[in-house]
């Protein structure tokens, strides 16, 4: 499990260090610069997900189907959505665009990087009030998908959706929009980094039972680093106490268990070699091309902006919970309810994000 | 974030490098309507030194639209792109 979540997180970070997979401008620069362009590819490796894990579905691959770690939809998915949305503009980068940029030798994201683990530790002190906020407005519960819902096969939203979207990708490949013509070096075309990372939360999904996310191992961190200085509170949280995932995998009889706590647990295990072969297969990459570099100047106020972003983060995504990546790559091609709200949000949080990210920058005085 | 103007060379240069996306295409927009003027009139040209890889497809794109000549180069773990009047 570790070597293929080491092995899964490496690919991941090359890859998107190639294609500069930054879904967080993606979402900001609808807004900044009225650019769909790169929309594109999040909505090709969204749509491509959702056709191959309903393949992996119907060969009987996915026996744990919805995967484990998603809830019936509440408003606190909408709000904590929009959070996200701002925090991930502000710091440069979604959860995994922070962890790439990182290993490429941004400061920044570095900055940003310790505050999605403090947002992450902080998320405790509000924990009790936000899980009872979010159980008053869910919306339908005993539901987690719109198939279920609708009481529905998966595979006829599927065709629903996929189809018409096969027919636009089509009409985008006529018309030449797959190609950037780009001149740095060692440049990948985004459409296969977003294919590489469909194939890779197929993998994730068929091999691990769930999608590729990180998060709760930021929380983790931070509850690791509590206990150095104060055991008690750790032990008293409700948050870190609680124990998200407890199942068997019915195909390696594995025990699946872990929670946000400081515990060793298969969480741990799958997310922390993702994490760290993401950072590294982005630094390689970097390396590769001779653009490692790490850059100390930098105006305070996008440092304090970062550090903002990172923790506002690190906080929504513990509120929804889940991460971008979780919920758009994962929760959104199984029409999981609470990724659609979780999405929905992102726009007015980046439309924010994009308004504050102005004024962390400016253009020097004339010399 | 260091600027200077090289008489010699009539450059603008700004050192981009290491900033928060997309920090990089926000102060060349900036620049661009400042100094358009003097770009327009050939008096000057614009460097912005930037190891952001994205930056390098984006800024030119917009510039090529406003009618400006640009110009990227790698130079050793960063890029640099000039933008300068159209002949």
């Amino acid at each position: 499990m570790v070597a293929a979540g080491l092995v899964m997180g490496l690919i991941a970070g090359f890859v998107m260090h190639r294609a500069d997979y930054c879904v967080a401008g993606m979402f900001r620069d609808i807004f900044l610069f009225g650019r769909l362009g790169m929309m594109r590819f999040l909505i090709l490796q969204v749509v491509g997900t959702m056709l191959l894990f309903e393949l992996a579905r119907l060969f009987g691959l996915l026996p744990l189907y919805p995967f484990p770690m998603l809830s019936p939809p509440s408003l606190a998915n909408l709000l904590a959505g929009t959070l996200f949305g701002l925090g991930m503009v502000m710091a440069g980068g979604c959860v995994f665009g922070t962890l790439y940029k990182m290993g490429a030798g941004s400061v920044i994201s570095a900055v940003a990087f310790l505050g999605l683990v403090l947002g992450s530790g902080l998320y405790a002190l509000i924990h009790p009030w936000w899980s009872d906020l979010s159980r008053v407005t869910t919306l339908v519960a005993g539901h987690v998908t719109l198939p279920q819902l609708l009481d529905i096969s998966p595979t006829i939203f599927v065709l629903l959706l996929g189809v018409p979207a096969l027919f636009l990708f089509f009409r985008w490949q006529r018309q030449g929009l797959w190609q950037r013509g780009v001149v740095v070096a060692g440049y990948l075309q985004p459409w296969k980094s977003a294919v590489i990372l469909a194939l890779l939360g197929l993998l994730s999904y068929v091999l691990i039972g769930m999608p590729l996310g990180a998060t709760t191992t930021f929380a983790k961190v931070a509850a690791m680093l509590t206990e150095i200085v104060a055991a008690q509170a750790v032990a008293d949280s409700s948050f870190f106490q609680a124990i998200a995932l407890d199942l068997r995998h019915p195909f390696s009889n594995a025990r699946l268990w872990g929670g946000p706590g400081p515990q060793v647990d298969t969480i741990l295990a799958i997310q922390l070699p993702i994490i760290v072969g993401i950072v590294l297969g982005s630094t390689l990459s970097a390396l590769l091309l001779r653009e490692f570099n790490i850059c100390f100047k930098l105006p305070p106020r996008q440092l304090v902006g970062a550090m903002a972003g990172g923790l506002l983060m690190g906080l929504a995504a513990r509120m929804t919970p889940g991460c971008n990546i979780w919920h758009l790559m994962g929760g959104l091609p199984v029409m999981a309810m609470q990724s659609l709200l979780f999405l929905l949000g992102l726009f007015p949080g980046a439309w924010l994000g994009g308004k504050i990210i102005k004024t962390m920058v400016r253009l020097p005085a004339r010399t | 974030m260091k600027k200077r103007m090289d008489k010699k060379q009539k450059n603008i240069e700004i050192d981009m490098r290491g900033q928060v996306c997309p920090s990089t295409m926000l102060v060349a927009l900036e620049a661009i309507n400042k100094y358009g003027d003097e770009l327009h009139g050939g008096m000057e040209q614009l460097c912005i030194l930037t190891d952001n890889r994205e930056a390098t497809n984006t800024i030119p794109d917009i510039a090529v639209n406003m009618g400006y000549a640009v110009q990227v180069d790698r130079q050793d773990s960063f890029y640099r792109i000039t933008l300068s009047c159209a002949e």
